[in-house]
């Protein structure tokens, strides 16, 4: 070793190196550095604009004139609540997202379970692959394609009809609410094209939360007595509900909000995205669109009290 | 022709509003007395398909030569519904928008458009004589606008099923069996909007005359219910309402849907497919759009703005349009000689209808034919509810 | 007697790796038995074998003389205490405690008050409604073991149990553990890579490598009466002879270890070394010599008069400290030179 050797080297140049210096002795002003900008954008874009909606639903609109009257009222919410179309529309939507929310953790465990826990190299990539691919596409073209598969004279019939099944599928449509026309003007349709759309925002952090279950705690449960079904419930279920929570709080949200989905497949009964894309825009009643578009937000700040309320994050 | 939609943000439509509350207190600008020279530009909010410079066909064009002739580059925003469009204006730095009746007196009464002062557009005079004073652009004798095109809102039908023009309206608002034995239930379509409940009032006009409808967007608390309840019946016929064009014509093509009302646009498309579709206007008549251009009160290019007006009415540019569109040029000469068009192009289109069609207007509480009308906001409410099931 | 474990020829391959590789061993019932050796060398690939973790690719494997290679782990009776404790961290800790008995179907007022008990034994009393993520390693440690002996396992496997503690709780818990196994009086199978750990707490020791068992017997014997190179090597650090040096010291050509602590310094006889270095351990004093170009560690009292480096003392060590390996072929690759 060179005995010429500084111990301490001299400053960078330039003034990125000063800076470099300062970063180093003062982190916490990097860090403020760094966060200001999303901090900025967040509190004036995100929620300024969402507490300006807040403001609009607690005006209404003079039913006389049709203009928004801007003397603080729960005149709209009044109307949203005791209107029996409204209520409706909340229902539905809620059940809607809710039936789609449970089906799609239903079968997105056993993907998500197997990726996680069995697939490797290759098989992975596939998985990652065959997760991502329908995000990657236009949702339009998804939706259209879909609505060509469900409909009457669509993909999904004629399979049915070359299996001799069509009477399988007469019967379900013929039951009340759920059947239709075709699947492509049910329920049944909308549901369907909901869980397709929104499966991967379940299978991902399902299989994210699974992946950091440790083996040898199922090795454990079993070694301890639990058969697979008691290790199921005991161990994996509790560990991936964290992972179950997280992807129900983007196929419910996600359900509830959308308004396009149900517009090209479905039975055109309105849905809360669709109630408000409706009553801002054609009607003008920006009061009351306001007021559909805190339902979906209460609802979620309901769910997410719940979720902790039942434990669902303590495991983070 | 609320042609599509589109993403349509709780986001926009506070700006909108904040823009609103903030901008509507300048007042509506005097009208232009005399054309000066173009500005070099001139920004157009317009349905999509309105103006075309030919990128989609190059046939289709009635962009290029203008910004030759007068050096006014045009900037094209497009907006896929009446509200958008409304937005649009009220966010301000446009100067023309090409506004359907139902968004165009509501520009009107915000003062987003100015006066238009027709004597500075020689073509005005070439324009129908049935749409120079139309009450979707003119208030008081003052023109807002000039109009642009206009369309009936026609019963489609499948001509396999129907082997006959349908004579009624009423194979899509009664129950019954079709020309080929079988119900319409699951076979007809109605149009998802608010607007639609016109169709229903119309329908009304003619089959029930002791209700004593007027006018189809003038409706009293009685006339309103019983066009409600017209639109129950029909909701235990349609399967889907419609609201896309696209989404129709897929319908015709794969639902099994035999009859609805549609545009002009839907059939051209599907006859152009060789599918068994025709149109006509029933007995009892139709609704229809007829839209205008108007100016912004605030337009920063009104030179080139009013010498795009001037070149809308070209009988060229209208005839090009229509046949593009599927729409009736305002402009009756160009109804001949128009290659795109054809001859028989502005009669398909609807052009000897024209009385037969009420256009569309956004209903007010404040109406001409009656001491107090429905306004347009509980027909958005109700007609929800009827979808609903209610 | 039926033995507690007993493999019989068992192979458990992975693809072309043999982690296990033709395994005969029988573990009697109530000993505190070690399995030892470097990692990779199949000892926990047979304690997961005996967990029934693995299924053996051929052989059996027989508990308590019932065959168990076909039975899952949750109908074995015996119990694992994991590497890394593997408690579930979504549990308090008498919730993991009494988690076996939970499975078993025990009312919760007698699993909870059994797992208590657990807690006591452990000496972890009322740390039960804690979370296992804040507790201590060898708190958690404690409780792993108590969950681990809630159901009374027929035999206990304890995968590194120590590995994770630092070395004062390490010691520690070796004694706790082998007065709670001479009380409990279960069949204890410990995995373990460290010699001294496997010495100081086995009643016997089994030393793996690569797949296979060198060497079973008590410490002591492993400890003296190595019978192979790698045994002598892996356990206690002992001098290995080449069988050309051991046939001059006795005549018989064979490998040979000698213990570092076997070498005594003599001021006449003996044998004559140069000193190559020495280093102060505490208690003892380590001094590596040269004879006759094989290096001879010894392991001497920390106030032993060694010579300057590179001068000659005289070594010795009794007639049997020199101990004849009888498992080590005479012609490996170095017996030859």
């Amino acid at each position: 070793m060179s005995s010429a050797a500084a111990a301490i080297l001299p400053p960078r140049g330039g003034p990125s190196g000063a800076a470099s210096d300062a970063f180093w002795r003062h982190p916490k002003f990097l860090l403020l550095l760094l966060l200001t900008p999303p901090l900025l954008w967040l509190g004036i874009i995100y929620l300024g604009s969402l507490f300006a909606l807040l403001a609009q639903s607690f005006f209404a609109i003079d039913h006389y004139t049709g203009m928004i009257d801007y003397t603080p009222t729960l005149r709209t919410y009044r109307e949203l609540l005791t209107t029996p179309a409204n209520l409706d529309i909340i229902v539905r939507t809620v059940l809607m997202a809710a039936c789609v929310t449970l089906f799609s953790a239903l079968i997105a465990f056993p993907i998500a379970y197997y990726a996680a826990r069995y697939a490797r190299g290759k098989w992975k990539a596939l998985f990652y692959l065959g997760v991502m691919l329908p995000l990657w596409s236009s949702y339009l073209v998804k939706i259209y394609a879909w609505k060509l598969i469900l409909a009457k004279e669509g993909i999904f019939n004629w399979v049915l009809a070359k299996l001799h099944l069509y009477w399988l599928l007469d019967a379900y449509l013929s039951l009340p609410v759920i059947g239709g026309n075709s699947l492509s003007v049910s329920y049944t349709g909308t549901f369907l094209v909901f869980v397709y759309v929104w499966l991967p925002y379940m299978i991902l952090p399902l299989q994210a939360s699974l992946e950091r279950l440790p083996n040898n705690l199922l090795e454990a449960s079993a070694d301890l007595g639990a058969a697979p079904r008691q290790t199921f419930w005991s161990v994996i279920f509790p560990l991936a509900l964290p992972g179950a929570i997280a992807g129900s709080i983007f196929t419910f949200s996600l359900t509830l909000g959308d308004y396009i989905i149900p517009q090209i497949v479905g039975s055109s009964r309105l849905f809360i995205g669709q109630a408000v894309y409706m009553q801002q825009g054609t009607a003008g009643n920006i009061p009351l669109a306001a007021a559909f578009t805190v339902v979906p937000m209460v609802i979620m700040g309901f769910y997410l009290w719940m979720a902790k309320r039942m434990g669902a994050f303590d495991a983070l | 022709m609320k042609r599509s939609f589109k993403t349509f943000t709780a986001i926009l439509a506070v700006s909108a509003f904040v823009s609103q509350t903030t901008i509507s207190a300048a007042a509506a600008a005097e009208m232009l007395q005399k054309l000066g020279d173009g500005e070099g530009e001139v920004s157009i909010v317009a349905w999509p398909g309105y103006i075309e410079r030919g990128e989609t066909d190059e046939n289709y064009d009635w962009v290029t030569d203008f910004e030759e002739e007068t050096g006014c580059k045009v900037n094209v925003k497009t907006a896929n519904t009446s509200d958008e469009m409304v937005a649009l204006m009220n966010q301000g730095g446009f100067d023309l928008v090409t506004a359907s009746g139902d968004a165009s007196l509501r520009l009107v009464a915000g003062k987003r458009v100015q006066p238009i002062n027709v004597d500075l557009i020689p073509s005005w005079k070439t324009i129908d004589d049935r749409l120079k004073d139309a009450p979707w652009h003119t208030v008081d004798g003052v023109h807002y606008g000039v109009p642009y095109q206009w369309g009936p809102n026609v019963l489609m039908y499948n001509t396999d099923v129907f082997k006959e023009a349908p004579k009624s309206w009423n194979v899509v608002f009664e129950k019954q069996d079709l020309p080929d034995g079988k119900t319409n239930e699951g076979r007809v379509q109605a149009y998802d909007g608010p607007i639609y409940i016109a169709d229903a009032a119309n329908y009304l006009m003619a089959h029930k005359p002791e209700l004593g409808i007027k006018d189809p967007y003038e409706l009293n608390e009685e006339q309103y219910k019983a066009a409600l309840d017209l639109l129950r019946g029909q909701r235990k016929l349609v399967s889907r309402y419609w609201h896309d064009a696209f989404i129709q014509i897929d319908d015709f093509k794969n639902e099994g849907v035999v009859a609805s009302s549609s545009w002009p646009f839907q059939v051209n498309l599907l006859a152009s497919e060789d599918a068994p579709i025709a149109s006509t206007i029933p007995e009892e008549g139709a609704t229809g759009w007829a839209d205008s251009t108007m100016m912004h009160a605030d337009a920063e290019h009104p030179n080139c703005a009013y010498m795009w007006m001037e070149h809308s009415l070209k009988p060229k540019v209208q005839g090009d349009l229509a046949a593009w569109f599927g729409s009736v040029p305002v402009v009756p000469a160009a109804c001949k000689g128009n290659e795109l068009l054809g001859d028989e192009g502005c009669k398909t289109n609807g052009f000897e209808d024209f009385d037969k069609i009420k256009f569309w207007r956004t209903p007010v509480a404040d109406c001409d034919s009656q001491d107090e009308c429905i306004p347009y906001y509980r027909w958005v409410s109700d007609y929800i509810g009827v979808i609903g099931g209610r | 007697m039926t033995s507690a474990v007993r493999f019989k020829n068992v192979c458990r391959h992975f693809g072309a790796i043999r982690a296990v590789d033709g395994l005969n061993l029988e573990i009697a019932p109530g000993e505190f038995f070690a399995l030892l050796g470097p990692s990779g060398s199949g000892k926990t690939t047979s304690l997961r074998l005996i967990a029934g973790f693995e299924r053996p690719t051929a052989g059996h494997i027989e508990i308590f003389g019932e065959r168990a290679d076909a039975i899952p782990p949750y109908r074995r009776n015996v119990n694992t205490v994991f590497q890394d404790y593997a408690l579930f961290p979504h549990l308090s800790v008498l919730e993991n405690v009494a988690y076996g008995l939970k499975m078993k179907g025990v009312a919760k007022k007698q699993r909870l008050a059994r797992a208590e008990e657990l807690l006591e034994l452990v000496q972890l009393p009322g740390y039960g409604d804690r979370s296992p993520a804040k507790l201590s390693g060898g708190q958690r440690q404690r409780v792993a073991l108590a969950r681990a002996l809630v159901n009374e396992p027929k035999v206990l496997l304890l995968d590194e149990p120590l590995g994770a503690l630092d070395l004062k709780l390490r010691e520690q818990m070796q004694e706790e553990l082998k007065s709670l196994q001479k009380r409990l009086a279960i069949t204890f199978v410990f995995v373990t890579h460290d010699q001294g750990e496997a010495l100081s707490m086995a009643d016997r020791i089994a030393v793996f490598n690569e797949g296979k068992i060198m060497q079973v017997g008590t410490p002591e014997e492993i400890y003296r009466a190595p019978r192979s190179r790698f045994v002598a090597d892996f356990v206690g650090s002992s001098n290995v002879l080449p069988p050309d040096l051991v046939e001059r010291l006795t005549g018989t050509r064979a490998w040979a270890s000698l213990r570092p602590e076997a070498v005594r310094l003599v001021s006449r006889g003996g044998h004559s070394a140069t000193l190559v270095s020495s280093s102060f351990l505490g208690a003892q004093r380590r001094a590596v010599f040269d004879f006759d170009g094989f290096q001879i560690t010894a392991l001497l009292a920390a106030d032993a008069k060694l010579p300057e480096p590179g001068k000659t003392a005289r070594l010795a060590w009794g007639e049997s400290d020199l101990h004849l390996m009888e498992d080590e072929p005479v012609d490996g690759p170095e017996g030859a030179a």
